[in-house]
């Protein structure tokens, strides 16, 4: 009797709907019950009498906290209403896939998706190019000091790995002509000791327009619109001289600290200004080397430090963690932000 | 670079602007200013005094015992500075003065004697850091004059980015900058007093003569005496101020021109110079500098000769075989002109670059090696020092003194910059540039390039649009988009597709992306015991063991799991990157490989499960990026070093290999995670994708519902899948709409070898319900299949 009693609690606790407790009410209560056949079935003849008493009290007990019981779970799921169904929904969700994208992915995606709205096509160089198209027809001499092994990794083949994405500068004009209006994000690298602030192997994104009478006033705005969608506000901008062999003029534009917004802070070293994008007129003799006539059309080049960007976005300190094959680092980023 | 703004003062009125302001402007219209510094002396109270007598009081200290004559009064100091002598004028700080470093002079007492004030190093008086000797002021000043009075207090230094620089050898004097400043603010520039050397036409010439033009273009000297004596106060503050060390006039003037007109000098000691020649070491050995150290010489280095004996390393640094000393009588000045990368190959290659080296290696303009000389001999003259002329000014090579002309159309410009610029202001800042400028007709200008501008610089009419726009002010021209296209930017199709892969693996599959380096390292190959063959060979890796450039992407990726295992128990990674394989014209075929990699750190879970998720991941990636049917070949043990040793099974996309998939063997299990589950593939990308949006075929579903039949046939393990499908494909009927894989089960009561594969087909047809005499007949039929294939229903 203990044990029907103490199997009832059991069913009981595991109910999760009226229908259950009705069913669990039969089981036990019902004609066929097993507690109404505990009695049906007792052999009342071979007991004695005192036997037959305790046997009535113990089962008249046992009936009467089973049906208590069954009342308070018929009670319990009235309580419950329309929750009729056992789910913790605050318990933390399971079978997750979603996984990560690298941080220079997340970032490519939003500029390749900027600059295609912009109207720009997304191409993409070679990381082994031969010096040519990284260094000569760039308009850099040959006695360059970037040419020499310092900076540059050299193949034993006379190639080398590119320098920067420039490189498909010329390239992209012979391929496409004009007008041209292009992106070609990718790989970079240079010769250097990897360092919290040194990697010989980084991305850039290099952005490309070449029409009639593309102008510096051009040059300034479509900036000024990039960085309006990178930072989703409105920019402040300013371009100031700056030295590259395959523009001309070349400048240095720099943008406003968003941080300080221009009155000084340690991210842009109290100037209010923070150096962003490397950038002037294409030179006459780059778009020579790229057919194009340079007396008819005029273009602007501008270079994104696509990994600079992150880190400035992610807020990643070191640079040498993004090649550092490890998982703490990349499992940060979910594929959140991708197209 | 550091420019000090009191030094500019001489020759543009600045006294109205603050050093923010001009720092500020240099930075939008000339080059970039990293800082500036006010430079305070510490000179009040402080007055000239002569040493009218010394004694030696220590000789371990140096210490001596000096008489200052101060304008009428006297002083006893005791000074340690090595070169106090008599007759010498130098600062003199009396007592309750107080010299830089917050400190008050008083009347003390050191080593046994009275010491009243002291004579001041330039540190002493706030002019620089330089503390090891005194400051020597000309005779002609005065004894007691207040320093405060003959010098100014502040100086503004302002510091500019030497990488600004690069493409400006002009601006590497102060002139230069000067120069700038008069065009940014619309001032003046004061003329430098230069010597017109026309008295001293008639003196002979110096023997000279340049044999490699190409390396030195022209080269100017002249031979001289003079007065060893100190420099005027001007020169010497200035000097300090930059972090020069101050010696005599001879020394100091030489730097001083370097500093103002970027033109560096060299003095030779006359007395040993018969006649100088420019030529090449020739050969190989060795040249001792005058800093003593020998240094080893390659034939191509340019040196300047006397006679047959090199006596300096051409735009680098003197030789001691004829540097100017104590006993010199007469000197040869050099200002030569030498091709920037020459000198800079001979001073990376010897490890030295001197503040000549670097202002040589920009390409000087010949004009200026003429111009120093003059402003030398006008230095020389004012400071008064005693000088005798002995040659007239000797010139080998073209000075290049002409104003270059160069057209440059009106419209050009104004197109270019995107905006109307008035002509007036055109030639406005032209001229306060240096250049001339005039109408060549209504539409064109004829602008002169001025001698002292690089040709490298400025040549082209590009140029003269970045010298009218940098002075004009970038800020002044109005942002303008371009004019919109109208025609449609096409989707590159492979790099979108490497999107939609990377999504598919890590928002569909828990993959995360990861990059390595582009090259293997060696070491961990040789672990994989894993030989790549030919692969494309850094000539100057970032180390020994890196040099050869990746031609898989899979060692690199097998390496994370090593370096990952402790921090997760799974994971799944991904790499999309570019691998390099050499051609037969030993060049380069660059692609895009798929690197995947699934980690588990079990054993015990089911591998071919873990396999077919896998699978599963790349049907899910040939679906989304439209590549077309992938089936996977049997796997097999791999036999050779040019694989990575266990299992692999070749991807095929149409029947054509595209790839691997792979499981690693135990050995290198253990390598990278014992205990573990290591299930990898690879993917040669350029050819597994599709169009980017497809055009899928809707087929209509039939309105009345079909039959499920569930069928479960033994089969061979050991033959496969594909085989097994191969036989019941044999089947057609026309009532099948399409037959699903369920399950494969193996274990009791099965023997072993043998697994129960459960197929599901769907049934019907699209026009009316099949009838159950039609069920049961196609099940009949199908039986009866089964039993001419010999097989068997579980
Ligand atoms: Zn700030």
């Amino acid at each position: 009797m203990k044990q029907i009693q103490q199997q009832l609690i059991d069913d009981l606790s595991k109910a999760s709907s009226m229908k259950e407790v009705e069913e669990i009410r039969v089981r036990y209560l019902g004609k066929k019950g097993l507690l109404t056949l505990q009695w049906k079935n007792a052999d009342f003849k071979s007991m004695s009498p005192d036997e037959r008493k305790n046997f009535g009290i113990e089962f008249n007990k046992t009936k009467n906290l089973a049906e208590a019981k069954i009342r308070e779970a018929m009670e319990k799921q009235q309580a419950a209403g329309s929750r009729s169904i056992d789910v913790d929904a605050t318990l933390p969700g399971t079978d997750r896939r979603l996984g990560c994208l690298h941080p220079i992915t997340l970032i490519r995606m939003e500029l390749e998706e900027i600059f295609h709205g912009m109207g720009f096509k997304v191409l993409a160089g070679n990381d082994v190019e031969e010096e040519f198209y990284n260094f000569d027809a760039l308009n850099i001499p040959a006695d360059h000091p970037a040419r020499e092994t310092q900076d540059t990794f050299w193949l034993t083949n006379g190639m080398l790995l590119r320098t920067h994405t420039s490189a498909y500068q010329v390239r992209a004009m012979k391929k496409f002509g004009t007008p041209l209006r292009a992106i070609f994000p990718g790989r970079c690298f240079r010769y250097e000791s990897v360092d919290a602030s040194h990697e010989n192997t980084f991305y850039q994104l290099e952005g490309l327009m070449v029409d009639i009478d593309i102008s510096i006033a051009n040059l300034i705005g479509v900036m000024k619109t990039l960085l309006g969608e990178i930072f989703r506000k409105e920019v402040t901008v300013r371009l100031r001289p700056g030295f590259f062999p395959f523009v001309e003029p070349g400048f240095e534009l720099d943008c406003q600290c968003l941080i300080c917004e221009g009155r000084g802070c340690p991210t842009c070293k109290s100037t209010g200004w923070i150096e962003l994008i490397p950038c002037g007129l294409v030179h006459p003799k780059v778009l020579e080397y790229g057919s194009i006539d340079s007396e008819k059309y005029s273009g602007f080049a501008f270079g994104l430090g696509l990994t600079r960007l992150a880190m400035m976005k992610f807020g990643i300190p070191e640079i040498r963690l993004f090649n550092s094959g490890d998982i703490r680092f990349y499992g940060q980023f979910p594929a959140s932000g991708s197209i | 670079m550091k420019i000090s703004l009191e030094w500019i003062s001489q020759y543009v009125d600045i006294s109205d602007l603050e050093p923010d302001t001009i720092a500020n402007n240099l930075t939008m219209a000339t080059a970039e200013v990293e800082g500036v510094e006010i430079l305070t002396r510490t000179i009040q109270g402080i007055v000239v005094g002569e040493v009218v007598a010394v004694e030696k009081i220590s000789k371990d200290k140096n210490l001596s015992l000096a008489e200052v004559e101060c304008g009428g009064k006297r002083y006893m100091t005791v000074c340690g500075a090595p070169n106090v002598r008599i007759g010498m004028k130098s600062a003199f700080a009396p007592p309750g003065v107080t010299i830089a470093g917050d400190l008050k002079i008083e009347k003390s007492r050191i080593a046994g004697h009275i010491s009243e004030g002291i004579l001041c190093s330039s540190r002493e008086l706030g002019m620089s850091e330089f503390h090891d000797i005194i400051l020597e002021i000309p005779a002609a000043v005065k004894t007691g004059t207040l320093l405060s009075e003959i010098m100014p207090e502040k100086d503004a230094i302002v510091e500019i980015d030497n990488k600004s620089l690069t493409h400006r050898p002009d601006l590497w004097g102060h002139y230069g900058f000067a120069r700038e400043i008069a065009a940014i603010f619309g001032r003046e520039l004061k003329p430098l007093d230069l010597d017109d050397l026309t008295a001293y036409q008639s003196l002979p010439e110096y023997p000279l003569e340049i044999q490699d033009y190409a390396g030195c273009p022209c080269y100017c000297c002249m031979e001289m005496k003079l007065a060893v004596r100190p420099s005027p106060l001007p020169i010497q503050w200035r000097l300090h101020a930059l972090g020069q060390r101050t010696f005599n006039l001879l020394v100091d003037l030489t730097n001083y021109i370097m500093l103002e007109l970027a033109q560096p000098m060299h003095a030779f000691d006359g007395d040993k110079l018969k006649a100088v020649k420019v030529g090449p070491f020739g050969k190989e050995g060795t040249f001792t500098t005058l800093d003593d150290q020998p240094r080893k010489m390659q034939s191509k280095d340019l040196m300047i000769w006397n006679e047959k004996e090199p006596v300096a390393l051409a735009g680098i640094m003197g030789g001691v075989n004829s540097e100017v000393s104590e006993s010199t009588s007469k000197l040869l000045l050099e200002s030569a002109n030498f091709l920037g990368s020459r000198i800079r190959r001979t001073s990376v290659r010897l490890g030295l670059r001197t503040d000549a080296s670097q202002r040589f290696e920009k390409d000087q303009p010949p004009i200026n090696t003429k111009v120093a000389i003059q402003r030398f001999i006008s230095l020389v003259k004012q400071s008064g020092a005693d000088h005798e002329i002995l040659s007239r000014l000797t010139i080998d090579g073209d000075l290049k003194d002409d104003f270059r002309p160069v057209n440059v159309s009106v419209d050009f410009l104004n197109a270019r910059v995107g905006m109307q610029i008035p002509k007036s202001e055109m030639f406005r800042i032209l001229k306060s540039l240096g250049f001339t400028a005039e109408d060549k007709d209504d539409k064109t200008i004829t602008a002169g390039i001025p001698p002292f501008r690089s040709a490298k610089d400025i040549s082209i009419p590009y140029d003269i649009l970045e010298e009218i726009c940098r002075v004009y002010g970038f800020d002044n021209i109005e942002p303008q988009l371009p004019q919109q296209y109208t025609e449609a930017v096409h989707v590159n199709v492979k790099l979108r597709n490497e999107h939609k892969a990377r999504r598919t693996l890590a928002l569909g599959h828990g993959f995360m992306e990861v990059h390595t380096y582009s090259w293997f390292d060696d070491y961990w190959l040789q672990m994989l015991r894993f030989d790549p063959g030919k692969t494309l060979v850094l000539e100057n890796p970032s180390a020994g063991n890196m040099s050869r450039m990746r031609t898989t992407l899979l060692p690199n990726m097998l390496n994370l799991v090593r370096q990952n295992n402790l921090h997760r128990d799974e994971f799944r990674l991904f790499e999309m990157g570019r691998v390099y394989q050499p051609t037969e014209d030993d060049k380069c075929d660059e692609t895009t490989r798929l690197c995947g990699i699934s980690y588990r750190q079990t054993k015990s879970y089911n591998l071919e499960l873990h396999f077919r998720e896998l699978r599963g991941i790349l049907e899910d990636l040939a679906l989304a990026t439209s590549a077309g049917d992938l089936s996977l070949s049997p796997l097999e043990e791999t036999k050779d070093k040019s694989t990575i040793a266990g299992h692999q099974a070749k991807i095929m996309i149409n029947k054509n290999k595209v790839g691997f998939i792979g499981i690693p063997e135990n050995r290198i299990l253990k390598e990278l995670a014992p205990n573990a589950q290591v299930i990898w593939f690879e993917i040669e990308f350029d050819k597994f994708f599709g169009p980017i949006y497809p055009a899928i075929k809707y087929e209509r579903s039939s309105e009345f519902p079909g039959s499920w039949m569930d069928f479960s046939i033994v089969w061979d393990t050991d033959a496969g899948y594909d085989k097994l499908i191969e036989k019941i494909d044999k089947f057609s009927h026309p009532l099948i709409v399409k037959r699903e894989f369920v399950a494969l089960y193996k274990g009791k009561p099965l023997p072993q070898g043998k697994g129960s594969y459960s197929f599901r087909y769907l049934i019907g047809l699209k026009e009316r319900t099949i009838t159950g005499e039609e069920i049961e007949e196609f099940k009949k039929q199908y039986l009866e299949f089964l039993k001419s294939q010999e097989l068997e229903l579980r």
